[in-house]
């Protein structure tokens, strides 16, 4: 693996009013591997997402994403960042492929056969807009469009919730076919152990504010117990030792 | 050939995905000379992180029942089934020892557990004969 870092965080707070939700934040994701994001409803995994995407400005602390900071050079780090929100936040009104074309006249790097593919693939309806569609066809459409711009960095934020048993192995099938191995940087938050056992090179759990805990997927599922059970025995560990 | 994953086991995902290609190989579904799919493909298709099937073919390629060829993919070698059926038999007879340990903690008798293995053997008398035709069982190779 190499030793280059992608995404740097160092000493990062962030507070909602007078609320500390992240406090002396530190986190370094290796560049081309993938990292899954744990942790308790609440712990403020969406903020340090939006932090990391450039949507939120930190109180403390610096972030570096492929050099770039994220709140001050944010136009220059959207043509290489990639960010999938729990929740689609693309204009609701519009179709998948009106919003293919509104990428396209933004990303320089959009790849159209690219976007096109995956939307067929993951079968987008392509002239139905956002806001009518299941919450399953929404996270597809916002993954195909996503990756239309071949991201250095991928930002997923909790993808798997909500969805069907189908749309669900559809979207981990397309997330697995995203993971570029040794070149796109992806950080996955989740609260499926299965997807975490699944996609993870490495797993970190978010908790009391900062990055409590972060190893590599062989050192979390040491020893005989099946891999989804390390690692929530490893998860109910640091949540547990947060809240005594 | 089955590339499933299941995160449940005890068995790890690149342990899991070894398994289904030693199964593939010892069964003949994959001949010597066969190509293995990409590992994207089959990372696609056991839904597992690339970096996962690229540890099972290293592994498998140190059992030597795979080798990579620069620029053309990862091939059953010519003695690729001889060894994954030597692995199967090897992983099938742990299981077989485990079985008859939980039947014998469970309070079976001795002689129950050693009658049940012998009806299973006459029952499955398909199964023998195709045994005896690769050369039996081999006792070596399946003790440890």
């Amino acid at each position: 693996m190499s030793d280059l870092v992608t995404v740097e965080v160092k000493g990062l707070a962030y507070a909602f009013g007078r609320h500390r939700v992240l406090d002396g934040l530190d986190l370094a994701l290796p560049t081309g591997s993938t990292t899954v994001l744990l942790g308790a409803n609440g712990a403020s995994k969406t903020t340090l997402l939006r932090l990391l995407a450039g949507l939120l400005k930190p109180a403390a602390g610096t972030i570096s994403v492929l050099g770039l900071d994220p709140a001050r050079q944010r136009d220059r780090l959207c043509a290489r960042l990639g960010f999938v929100p729990d929740t689609p936040d693309a204009w609701p009104w519009m179709t998948t492929e009106e919003l293919g074309r509104f990428l396209a006249a933004h990303h320089p790097r959009w790849d159209d056969a690219l976007a096109t593919e995956l939307r067929t693939s993951l079968g987008v309806p392509a002239n139905r807009r956002l806001r009518d569609m299941s919450r399953g066809e929404a996270t597809k459409a916002m993954l195909a469009t996503t990756l239309g711009h071949a991201p250095e960095v991928l930002l997923l934020d909790e993808p798997f919730g909500g969805l069907d048993p189908i749309a669900h192995e559809e979207i981990l099938g397309c997330v697995v076919r995203a993971l570029e191995v040794g070149t796109r940087t992806v950080l996955v938050s989740t609260h499926d152990l299965d997807v975490a056992a699944r996609l993870g090179d490495h797993v970190a759990v978010l908790a009391g504010g900062c990055i409590a805990r972060i190893v590599p997927m062989e050192e979390a599922a040491t020893g005989t117990a099946p891999r989804r059970e390390a690692l929530k025995g490893m998860f109910a560990d640091v949540v547990r030792g947060e809240r005594t | 050939m089955r590339l499933r994953v299941d995160t449940d086991r005890a068995l790890s995902p690149s342990q899991q995905i070894v398994e289904a290609v030693l199964d593939a190989v010892a069964s003949g579904e994959l001949r010597a000379e066969a190509r293995l799919p990409s590992v994207r493909e089959a990372a696609a298709a056991a839904l597992v992180n690339p970096n996962t099937v690229a540890r099972a073919w290293r592994d498998l390629e140190a059992l030597g029942v795979v080798e990579g060829r620069a620029g053309s993919g990862v091939f059953v070698t010519e003695g690729g089934p001889e060894v994954a059926r030597r692995e199967r038999r090897k992983a099938t007879l742990a299981a077989l020892r485990v079985a008859a340990e939980e039947a014998l903690r469970a309070g079976h008798a001795s002689e129950t557990v050693l009658e049940e293995t012998r009806r299973a053997i006459e029952r499955d008398g398909e199964g023998t004969r195709r045994e005896a035709k690769t050369g039996g069982p081999e006792g070596k190779g399946g003790r440890r």
